[in-house]
């Protein structure tokens, strides 16, 4: 009896095996579909001819290792190490985070013992840790050129900016041109009322949903609502002092013209919503595809979003692109004409363990990614990464990297950018969610919003 | 089937509902295994756009992902890995704490009592709360971390409540002392008449524990992660962490990556089934 | 083996396993119980004695309690469940039937799906097999994802961790079930007993040390019920599914208040073990032994 169960079983895997084995010949006829996603990209070639940067050669046979807390440039960075060591003799481990949070990676690594030399951090990161663990770099070469994108600790500089993040309402040229048969020029719509003007075209146009957004806390929490304090007056010092205001009590939320008009964009954007019906229902992978296809025209997101864009069948040539958070009417206004981009990930380096010739082998990294011409290009093409520094004269080839870089360009990106508690996006995402799916008003939002802070010390 | 034979048509018609019962839980049980194999052939778009379509509607069902998971992960050698860590960790968890709990069962002194009511008591412990402890002691003063001998202590002590409260459960309640008070008569050590009377007879709960512990170290995630930084000693679960981004994962390479790991252990616990059913004390006493 | 050689057996016995539980358990615990009373937040150089300060702040911290609200409810709900079916499921796995070991291979499956992967094919099956079935019939119940439901969200955080801890629990069950003898199960038939009879008086009393050991094992996953919860909703919609022992965890690690999290930690360890040690008390005394 059991034996003829085993053999049963046998042969259903046996079975199993062999209808995939058919379906894999089945495969290669499609082999050659010229849409397959997962077809190989290909990669921009990195020139290392020309290599003028001077190596210390004292550093050779140095073993440092980086703590990657960025998952989607691993293979990337790797692959940067590898064209470092070959220069400078020094060796880069390139350390993953993939399931704890950065700030988790980091306190389980300094209690072992074994802290990573150089370490890719959040913002927030750096100010918990660099005063104790990091190297004050305010006099390293790298400094004047990233202008403007600079972390200050008590007015000392222990983190190294490694690339620009911007966000805005990413359009899909193509489907809007489609749609409403003619060209569209993103610059037209300058102030809220066109933006909903504009939406409403795209409606009876037969887009009948045409705006994405995300329903996770991370967005709502950080990306949506911290334009009430990075619209201040579009510097992080404004950012800073709208925080400390709300937190002392002499900002009153319900008289702030920021957190007003933040919300009446927030709620256009919510009636458009494709997922109406459904908000906290949304899918973030499904919303790409959305866009890509052109049931949507618009996604509230990043240029961080690029590559679900790719996997949804999105090419570079095709042309995305970000339109400011239209906060009001006014066209004067900065909020109207600009989208936000900011540095977003600080590497620093440790101090607490590391020796001296490991600081200073982490510390030639940095500068060897800003002045070399291979940390340059491999900064720019291999981790597609916008970079923070003039001198950098690469230029990023996805469209939405584009866009950000000419905007940073162009003087139509202001760099603002709030430091807020670790839990800000967590706490009050979730109450950005219960507003989002209308169980709760503007003044229970701002009530949280307010509640919140009062707990901060 | 014995049942059968001695019932009536009643007992037919409760078994024939019994049977149909059990055939939809387990259909429920089964689905998002199922999910997982056919998805795992699918490209991302097709995951995400139609999870559920059947196999062959959709083109470019493909064996990519396997090929993808299997190169990045550099399967081989995180099997290997993780082949010794886990098979050295259940030998030396089943073996010590099949003894610890025939000691505890067999002698109920003051360190029985306390031990087994610590262990009680510690499986309790949200891992959570020990880890950085954890950490800074194993790493931090004594700097062991990085070493998968390590890694099979922490996974021995980690399990070793939990097997033992098993075996303890089961040698009170299975195993005669009749047979025991037996062996000594015919001139048995301590040790013979448990390596060849007692042993023999946990086969059940062995093949279990067995089970259970290289089902649990052979996934886990958090320990390693916490251990291993060192890429040649990777295991498994810890060499898929490049299909995970910060914004969204590859679920088609990591569904890949997910058959991949378990089936050794599906393999095993089809092979320790036999185990289960053999090691039946009926008759014993006798 | 009550003889003279008794320190002999406890080394050989009892000591290599004593050794592994306490170096790797016990030892980190009591230093994490040394952390709760310093101001520590997991980096720092240096620790400073606090006393009970982290305590005041986890009686402040209001989102703890009802965090541990939701997980008394969920708990009652899952432990039941989870050791009905289980119990029943490993009965019929038992009896001799055709195909048994396939099934047993199927209700395995779940132990084998953890992680990011468990999240994601039950989000589907929440938020776009049930829909869709909504779509098709027009039923209320599956109009919106559950997901984004406090309630229903709150039931499919249940249904997700019935159907993972009962694959484990099955096991065990099973286990238990192949350990009883023959002849009992034999003789009970042959005396005549009805199905309920046998199973009041005969099979739960013989099958007792395995229900102390289940309802231990859903009794403490349940409480501290992390993974599920992360992967499946964490804590969404609007916070509403939030369990203790994912709270603890985000106030050590993303609200950044180390000893806080810890303190809280070992109150939900207090809570859980006594509670599981009066269920393990109340059971063991049901318990025959051989």
């Amino acid at each position: 009896m059991r034996k003829k169960v085993m053999a049963r079983l046998v042969s259903v895997v046996l079975i199993m095996v062999l209808m995939m084995t058919m379906l894999t010949g089945c495969r290669f006829g499609f082999a050659s579909d010229p849409d397959d996603p997962n077809a190989e990209e290909k990669k921009e070639p990195i020139d290392t001819s020309t290599d003028t940067f001077e190596y210390d050669a004292s550093l050779n046979g140095t073993n440092i290792t980086l703590l990657n807390t960025k998952a989607e440039i691993q293979v990337a960075l790797e692959e940067m190490g590898v064209e470092y060591e070959k220069k400078s003799g020094v060796h880069v481990e390139v350390m993953p985070v993939s399931d704890d949070s950065p700030y988790t990676k980091m306190i389980s690594l300094y209690n072992s013992g074994n802290p990573p030399t150089i370490a890719i951090l959040d913002t927030t990161d750096v100010i918990a840790l660099a005063e104790e663990k990091g190297v004050d770099m305010s006099e390293e070469k790298w400094v004047s050129e990233a202008e403007g994108y600079l972390t200050k600790i008590n007015g000392k500089i222990y983190s190294f900016p490694l690339c620009i993040e911007g966000r805005g309402i990413i359009y899909n040229k193509t489907v809007i041109e489609k749609a409403l048969g003619e060209t569209f020029d993103p610059a037209s719509i300058t102030t809220l009322d066109e933006f909903q003007a504009f939406l409403d075209r795209l409606v009876e146009n037969g887009i009948e949903k045409p705006v994405s957004m995300a329903k996770e806390d991370w967005s709502l929490g950080a990306h949506h609502l911290q334009y009430i304090y990075e619209t201040y007056d579009g510097t992080s010092e404004g950012a800073q002092k709208v925080v400390e205001e709300i937190k002392a009590g002499t900002l009153d939320l319900n008289t702030y013209n920021r957190m007003s008009e933040f919300l009446d964009i927030f709620d256009v954007l919510k009636e458009y919503n494709v997922a109406k019906g459904d908000p906290l229902g949304a899918d973030y992978d499904e919303m790409a595809i959305d866009l890509a296809d052109g049931k949507t025209a618009f996604w509230f997101n990043g240029n961080w979003a690029w590559p679900n864009l790719v996997e949804a069948g999105a090419e570079e040539t095709d042309e995305y692109g970000f339109l400011p958070y239209f906060m009001n009417n006014d066209k004067e206004d900065f909020a109207n004409q600009m989208i936000q981009g900011a540095p977003s990930k600080q590497v620093m380096v440790d101090r607490q363990i590391a020796t001296e010739k490991e600081q200073a082998a982490g510390r030639q990294f940095l500068n060897w990614i800003v002045f070399s011409e291979i940390g340059q290009q491999m900064l720019v093409k291999t981790c597609n990464i916008i970079p923070p520094f003039q001198n950098n004269p690469y230029e990023p080839s996805d469209p939405l990297s584009r866009d950000i870089y000419e905007k940073v360009h162009a003087q139509k990106a202001f760099s603002a950018s709030v430091i807020v508690p670790n839990d800000h996006w967590a706490v009050l995402g979730a109450a950005m969610q219960k507003y989002l799916a209308g169980r709760s008003d503007r003044r229970e939002l701002m009530e949280s919003i307010q509640d919140y802070w009062d707990e901060q010390e | 089937m014995k049942q059968t034979t001695i019932g009536g048509t009643k007992r037919k018609v409760t078994n024939i509902l019994a049977m149909l019962g059990l055939i939809i839980i387990f259909i429920a049980y089964m689905f998002p295994f199922i999910m997982v194999v056919i998805n795992s052939l699918k490209q991302k778009r097709d995951i995400i756009k139609s999870p559920f379509s059947w196999l062959f509607t959709i083109k470019g069902l493909s064996f990519d992902n396997f090929v993808k998971a299997f190169t990045q992960m550099d399967f081989l050698n995180a099997f290997k890995n993780s082949l010794i860590v886990t098979v050295s960790a259940t030998v030396l968890v089943t073996l010590l704490a099949a003894m610890l709990a025939y000691y505890i069962v067999r002698h109920n002194n003051g360190i029985s009592k306390l031990t087994f009511g610590l262990m009680v008591a510690s499986m309790i412990i949200p891992f959570q709360a020990i880890m950085i402890p954890l950490v800074s002691i194993y790493g931090g003063t004594l700097n062991l971390l990085n070493h998968r001998i390590t890694l099979i202590f922490l996974h021995t002590g980690f399990s070793m409540a939990m097997s033992v409260f098993m075996f303890h459960g089961f040698i009170k309640g299975n195993v005669p002392l009749a047979l025991e008070e037996a062996a000594y008569i015919d001139g048995c050590t301590h040790s013979q008449t448990f390596f060849k009377i007692v042993l023999p007879l946990l086969k059940p709960i062995i093949s279990t524990m067995v089970i259970l512990n290289s089902l649990a170290f052979w996934n886990d995630f958090l320990l390693p992660s916490l251990v291993l930084t060192d890429k040649k000693l990777l295991t498994l679960p810890l060499s898929t962490y490049s299909f995970y981004g910060t914004y969204s994962a590859d679920y088609g390479t990591i569904m890949a990556g997910l058959l991949l790991c378990v089936v050794p252990i599906l393999v095993l616990y089809v092979a320790l089934q036999k185990q289960i059913i053999g090691g039946v004390v009926a008759g014993a006493v006798k | 083996m009550k003889s003279k050689n008794n320190g002999k057996d406890f080394c050989m016995f009892a000591l290599p396993g004593m050794f592994c539980f306490f170096a790797v358990v016990i030892v980190p615990f009591i230093y994490g119980v040394y952390l709760t009373f310093t101001d520590w937040n997991g980096v720092a150089t240096v620790k400073n004695f606090v006393g009970f300060k982290n305590f005041g702040g986890v009686v402040k911290d209001a989102q703890f309690w009802s965090s541990l609200l939701l997980t008394f409810k969920y708990v009652i709900f899952v432990v039941i469940i989870v050791n009905v079916l289980a119990f029943a499921i490993a009965y019929l796995l038992t009896r001799g039937m055709k195909g048994e070991n396939f099934f047993r291979a199927g209700f395995f499956t779940p132990n084998l799906i953890g992680g990011i992967v468990l999240g994601y094919i039950w989000q589907f099956v929440f938020s776009r097999v049930f829909v869709s079935i909504g779509e098709s019939t027009g039923w209320k119940l599956f109009e919106v994802s559950w997901l984004s439901d406090p309630t229903n969200a709150f039931i499919a955080l249940v249904v997700v961790s019935v159907w993972q801890l009962s694959g484990y629990m099955i096991l065990i069950y099973v286990a238990g079930f192949m350990g009883l003898s023959e002849d009992v199960m034999e003789a009970a038939s042959i005396d005549g007993a009805s199905g309920f009879v046998k199973l009041k008086s005969i099979i739960m009393p013989l099958m007792m040390s395995s229900i102390t050991i289940c309802l231990f094992l859903t009794l403490s996953r349940a409480f501290m019920v992390y993974d599920v919860n992360l992967s499946l909703t964490a804590g969404a919609p609007y916070g509403t599914t939030e369990m203790a022992a994912m709270h603890v965890y985000e106030k050590a690690f993303t609200s950044r208040q180390f000893g806080v999290g810890q303190s809280e930690a070992l109150i939900l360890f207090i809570i859980v073990a006594c509670i599981s040690g009066i269920q393990v008390y109340l059971t063991k005394r049901q318990e025959v032994e051989a």
